[in-house]
C-alpha cells in the first residue's frame, strides 16, 4: 500500500491573516446579532418538527410500527439543529437522547415504543415549561431519559 | 492543544470563499447568519450534497461547513467523495462538520471520513469561529492512501496502536520497560525543583 503523506497549501491560513479584518469578540456579536433575527422562524420550525415527530411516532399514530428508525432520527435532529434558543429549556438535550434512542433502536433493529412515548412526553412539557422548572428538577428529567435511551451525554 | 482565539484576535475572511450545506433549511439560515456575520462574502449555500457537488465542480471554496444528518446522501458519503474526487483545487480544503449525534463511535467515523474538525450542533458562533481558526492556523500533513485521504489523524502521539510495533521508524513501543536508575526520592525531586535565593 502506497501512503504519500504531504502538506498541501492552505488558502484559508493566508486569507485569515490578511490585513484589516475584524476582532473575533466583533465577528462573535455580528453573528450572535444576525442569527436572533431568525429566532421567531427557528422556533416555528423547532414546533413543526415537533409535531411531525408526535403525528408519526406518538401513542396515537396509527402507522407508526411501519415508520423507518433513520425518520424518527432525521426528525429529532432537525429539532436539535434549532434548538440554540430553547437550550435553557432542555430541548437540545431532550432531542440528543432521542436521536440515541433512534439510533440504538435501528442497531437492535426493534422499536422500544415506552422509551420513545416517555421522549416524546418529555419533549412536550420541557417545550411548555422547560425553562420554568427548578434545574434539578429538569436535570433529573433528563438524567431519566438518557438512562431510558442509554444515550452518554458525557461521550458527546 | 490548538492555540486559543482571544477575543481581541483579528480575523479576516473577507476574501474566503465558503460553502455552507445543510438540508434543513431553518438550519442552514442560521449557518448562514452565523458565517455572514464572520465577515464571509462569498458565501454558497448548498441544501443537498448533489448541489454540493454542483458548486465544487465549477468553484474554488477555502472552506467548507457541513452538516452530516442528512438524507439520501449523508455528510460522511459527501466528505469521501470530496477527498477523492473533489478535483485538485477543493479536494485537500478544510471541512468543518456539523452534528447533534456526537457519540464517540459516530466522531471516528467522521474523523476517518477525512473532515478537520466536528463541531456538536446546537451550533454556537464562538465555538465555529475557534474551530475555522484552529482549521486555518493547523498545520497537520495530508495523508492519502487506499482506505483514507485526509487530515493525519495520528496528531496526538499516542504511540502506535496496542499490541502492534506501529508502522513508524519513529514509533515507540507501548512498553516502557524496567527502569535503569533508582527512583528519585522527594528530598531529592525538591531539591531539583525547587528555587533558591542565590548570594552573588
Amino acid at each position: 500500500m502506497t501512503v504519500r503523506k504531504f502538506r498541501p497549501p492552505n488558502r484559508l491560513s493566508a486569507l485569515i491573516r490578511d490585513k484589516g479584518g475584524i476582532l473575533a469578540k466583533d465577528a462573535v456579536a455580528a453573528a450572535e446579532a444576525g442569527v436572533e433575527t431568525l429566532r421567531e422562524a427557528s422556533m416555528a420550525a423547532l414546533d413543526e418538527a415537533l409535531s411531525e415527530i408526535e403525528s408519526r411516532f406518538g401513542k396515537g399514530a396509527p402507522d407508526r410500527n411501519g415508520e423507518s428508525f433513520e425518520a424518527l432520527y432525521l426528525l429529532a435532529s432537525k429539532v436539535i439543529d434549532v434548538s440554540m434558543f430553547v437550550t435553557e429549556a432542555g430541548i437540545d438535550k431532550a432531542a440528543m437522547s432521542l436521536c440515541g434512542l433512534a439510533d440504538s433502536c435501528g442497531t437492535a433493529g426493534a422499536w422500544r415504543w415506552d422509551a420513545v412515548d416517555v421522549h416524546l412526553n418529555a419533549l412536550k412539557l420541557l417545550r411548555a415549561m422547560g425553562a420554568q422548572l427548578p434545574v434539578e428538577q429538569r436535570d433529573a428529567m433528563l438524567l431519566g431519559l438518557y438512562q431510558v435511551s442509554h444515550y452518554r451525554p458525557e461521550e458527546g | 492543544m490548538a492555540e486559543a482565539l482571544l477575543p481581541s484576535a483579528r480575523i479576516n475572511l473577507e476574501r474566503a470563499t465558503v460553502l455552507v450545506l445543510d438540508d434543513n433549511g431553518p438550519s442552514l439560515d442560521i449557518l448562514s447568519q452565523v458565517v455572514s456575520g464572520f465577515g464571509v462574502k462569498q458565501l454558497y449555500r448548498a441544501e443537498t450534497v448533489a448541489d454540493a457537488q454542483s458548486l465544487i465542480r465549477t468553484k474554488t471554496f477555502d472552506l467548507i461547513v457541513s452538516d452530516v444528518q442528512m438524507p439520501v446522501t449523508d455528510g460522511i458519503e459527501f466528505i469521501e467523495w470530496l477527498r477523492r474526487d473533489g478535483g485538485e483545487t477543493n479536494r485537500y480544503i478544510p471541512v468543518i462538520l456539523l452534528t447533534g449525534h456526537t457519540r464517540t463511535s459516530q466522531i471516528f467515523k467522521l474523523r476517518d471520513a477525512g473532515s478537520n474538525y466536528v463541531v456538536a450542533k446546537p451550533l454556537t458562533p464562538k465555538v465555529l469561529l475557534e474551530r475555522i481558526f484552529w482549521v486555518a492556523r493547523e498545520e497537520r500533513a495530508f495523508i492519502e492512501c487506499d482506505s483514507f485521504i485526509g487530515p493525519d489523524r495520528r496528531f496526538k502521539h499516542e504511540g502506535p496502536p496496542p499490541g502492534t510495533d506501529g508502522r513508524r521508524k519513529d514509533d515507540l513501543p507501548a512498553e516502557v520497560g524496567d527502569a535503569q536508575t533508582p527512583n528519585m526520592s522527594d528530598d531529592e525531586i525538591a531539591n531539583l525543583m525547587r528555587p533558591a535565593k542565590v548570594q552573588i
